[in-house]
């Protein structure tokens, strides 16, 4: 079941269009991929889904409701730039907006003092917001957002700030939310954790979508035309190969993908096993990260930047 | 699922993080304190220059009387003494003594006496040995020639009639000249109080623009209910501190009289020099005005209004802006209007009923300062207050308007500074 509907949506500021008809489906209970590069809409495309702003033309469903402040409740959304009241404490910014969705103070301070727990922030509650790191700000705002315990959770960049292991920890958090029945919306220009996480993505460039579908259909869509090779010995005997694109070069590994032209990938282990010591070779599908960048160079991508989201 | 309006918890978020910062407390608490250390530094400044005038005078009293019925009217500056005029002389010259006075064994007959002092001493100071010698033997002269107790209180009563005429003649004026003070002050206040308040609005706006809290709640609510729930939850702050000033300035009006009384000692018409006198007629001003609650009702009418009008204006400037340093162009049409009427109020207040007066009066963004201070001072008819509260609720509504439309495209604009005609741009795109 669909969750979020959006409908050729449009935004224009003045002449400038930042999203120009963008359609996609959210299904309940899933990771969605919002992606694209500085300036394609994502981040417009987020605020009419939270209804911060209102589309020129197309709708939004959202849980079978039109969008709009009833279903603002519903969505719990963690902004790329991060926001809090630096003189606020810690406790009281976080009963503020879970009271801002519509919980009642006293609920609202038990499931943060709760969450604060989880997140191995306890014992901050009483901190003053400038009184803490980045990463522990982060903690604060991610709280912020599911405190209310919506439906739909839009994360945009979640994991910048973080170290490691508060990455880990945020990530099994996602998931385990996703198990229980949470749909998140994940905006991130990271793409090996669109690859670890998401079920569905769209790649959005200049306001349009250019990709979209099921993360393993889109990478199945471009075949295993990559090969990985790990070697030991003289790396330049790569550069003989004819019409391939290296996508990722380091002293002892090479990735790249094969042209129309190029040989095949048996023809080539064939040659270099001669010239070079062969660690691996594996023939596979493309990353994401090479996908997204073969896309959006395809749109020969723009040198205006859009202002709107810088 | 029906959201119901969060304006309430803006409200209070806004009124509770003001109310209990630092900042607040002590600026509230401070601000009458530092007037009523500068009222202090006055009257003391007034006693001691008073206290000059009045020097510790020996008497040496041939009479043998009225020595000790002047002591007995103020033993604090009178004394009697029994040392010759030699040793006398030099008490005064080292100081000890300001001076002294010899009353002749004929002085009640002949009213003939000398004062002796180190030079100078003031025209206070012999005004105070003559007031008090006069009236003690003006009674002993009528004593001498028998005159009975009605003789004597009719003189006494003469002397006082005449006292209290001028008196209540000189406190006529000077009480009209209080009221025009007053509406300068409050004229002044309200000046402070919506350039402050103004400025909190804007500072809050930008606060939540800059640190991007705004996208969060934007995410809440609905961005008129936020704007909405500063400029109210600012000004319920503005109402507080402005209410706790009034009563505070209640209790002084009440208790100011005796407070000021106590720093210059008892005053007592009968011995007060001429310095003493104005004194007592400043202690008793301040018993006698009463501030009507009708223009306390203004006046919290006039500041809430001034600071709703401005405070929704600063709203939208703040958010058109990405940090406050950029606001100081954008904020010259709202700050404007509040200064102009400061520049205004001495031609005001100089003819209250003039025309200039009244029409300027009436232009709402004008009001809030001039209308107190007109009020104050002079009695406005009743149709000129009717209009400028309808002109300024049409202004109000006005403001918000156009003032929520900048607002909720402003505050998602980052980037360039804006111009005034990116903010039009904006007002066109808010539907």
């Amino acid at each position: 079941m669909d969750i979020i509907n959006i409908n050729s949506i449009k935004k224009t500021f003045g002449d400038y269009t930042a999203v120009d008809g963008v359609s996609f489906d959210v299904a309940q209970g899933t990771i969605f991929g919002l992606l694209g590069p500085n300036g394609a809409g994502k981040t417009t495309t987020i605020r009419m889904i939270t209804n911060i702003i209102i589309p020129d033309e197309g709708k939004i469903t959202i849980d079978g409701m039109k969008n709009g402040y009833d279903t603002q409740s519903l969505i719990g959304y963690l902004p790329e730039e991060r926001g809090l009241y630096k003189k606020l404490k810690v406790i009281e910014q976080l009963k503020y907006f879970a009271q801002l969705k519509g919980v009642n103070a006293k609920d609202a301070e038990k499931i943060a003092m709760e969450w604060l727990v989880k997140l191995g922030a306890g014992g901050w509650e009483n901190k003053k917001i400038q009184e803490l790191s980045k990463g522990m700000q982060q903690k604060v705002q991610f709280i912020a957002t599911i405190l209310h315990d919506p439906k739909i959770l839009i994360l945009d960049e979640p994991f910048s700030g973080f170290d490691p292991i508060n990455t880990e920890m945020l990530k099994s958090i996602i998931l385990d939310m996703k198990s229980r029945g949470k749909t998140i919306i994940l905006s991130t220009h990271v793409m090996s954790q669109v690859e670890q996480l998401c079920d569905d993505i769209v790649i959005i460039n200049k306001g349009k979508i250019i990709v979209d579908g099921k993360v393993s259909e889109i990478k199945a869509r471009y075949g295993e035309d990559t090969v990985i090779i790990e070697f030991d010995g003289d790396s330049s005997v790569i550069n003989d190969i004819p019409d391939i694109r290296i996508t990722d070069r380091s002293n002892h590994r090479v990735e790249f993908r094969l042209g129309a032209n190029s040989p095949k990938a048996s023809e080539i282990l064939k040659d270099l096993v001669n010239k070079i010591d062969i660690i691996r070779f594996e023939k596979v599908q493309p990353s994401l990260h090479e996908i997204f960048i073969t896309e959006v160079a395809k749109q020969k991508l723009g040198t205006k930047e859009a202002t709107n989201e810088n | 699922m029906k959201t119901k309006s969060k304006i309430g918890t803006i409200i209070k978020h806004e009124y509770l993080s003001k109310i209990k910062s630092k900042g607040f407390i002590i600026g509230t608490i401070l601000a009458p304190v530092g007037i009523i250390v500068i009222y202090g530094i006055i009257i003391l400044v007034a006693v001691m220059s008073a206290d000059q005038t009045t020097k510790k005078l020996a008497i040496v009293d041939y009479t043998e009387r009225i020595g000790a019925m002047l002591v007995e009217r103020d033993t604090s500056k009178f004394f009697l003494t029994d040392l010759k005029e030699a040793e006398l002389n030099e008490k005064v010259l080292t100081g000890e003594i300001d001076g002294y006075l010899v009353m002749p064994k004929d002085f009640a007959e002949k009213g003939a006496a000398t004062v002796y002092t180190s030079g100078g001493g003031g025209l206070g100071f012999v005004t105070l040995i003559e007031r008090n010698t006069e009236d003690i033997i003006v009674n002993l002269r009528l004593d001498e020639i028998g005159a009975d107790e009605s003789v004597k209180a009719l003189v006494n009563r003469g002397i006082s009639l005449s006292t209290m005429k001028v008196t209540q003649e000189g406190a006529q004026d000077d009480y009209s000249q209080v009221f025009a003070i007053m509406g300068y002050v409050m004229g002044f206040v309200i000046y402070g109080l919506m350039f402050t308040y103004g400025a909190f609005v804007m500072r809050g706006v930008i606060e939540e623009k800059a640190n991007r809290i705004v996208e969060v709640l934007a995410s809440s609510v609905k961005p008129f209910e936020i704007m909405m729930g500063k400029v109210i939850g600012i000004g319920a702050v503005g109402l507080t501190q402005v209410l706790f000033w009034i009563v505070l300035m209640g209790i002084f009006v009440a208790f100011g009289g005796s407070i000021a009384a106590g720093f210059m000692g008892t005053p007592d018409m009968a011995t007060a020099g001429a310095e003493m006198q104005d004194q007592n007629a400043m202690i008793e001003m301040l018993n006698n005005i009463s501030i009507s609650p009708w223009l306390i009702v203004a006046f919290l009418f006039y500041f809430l209004a001034g600071y709703f009008i401005y405070s929704t204006l600063f709203a939208a400037v703040g958010s058109a802006v990405d940090q406050e340093s950029d606001a100081a162009q954008l904020q010259i049409p709202v700050t404007l209007p509040i200064i102009i009427p400061i520049m205004f109020i001495a031609n005001v207040m100089s003819n209250p009923d003039g025309t200039l007066a009244v029409v300027l009066s009436l232009i709402p963004f004008f009001t809030p300062i001039l209308m107190i201070a007109r009020i104050a001072a002079t009695s406005v008819p009743i149709w000129q207050i009717a209009l400028s509260v309808v002109l300024l609720a049409a202004t109000f509504f006005a403001c918000l308007y156009f003032a929520a439309k900048i607002y909720r495209v402003g505050i998602l604009m980052y980037g360039k500074k804006p111009t005034f005609k990116d903010m039009v741009k904006w007002f066109k795109l808010a539907k």
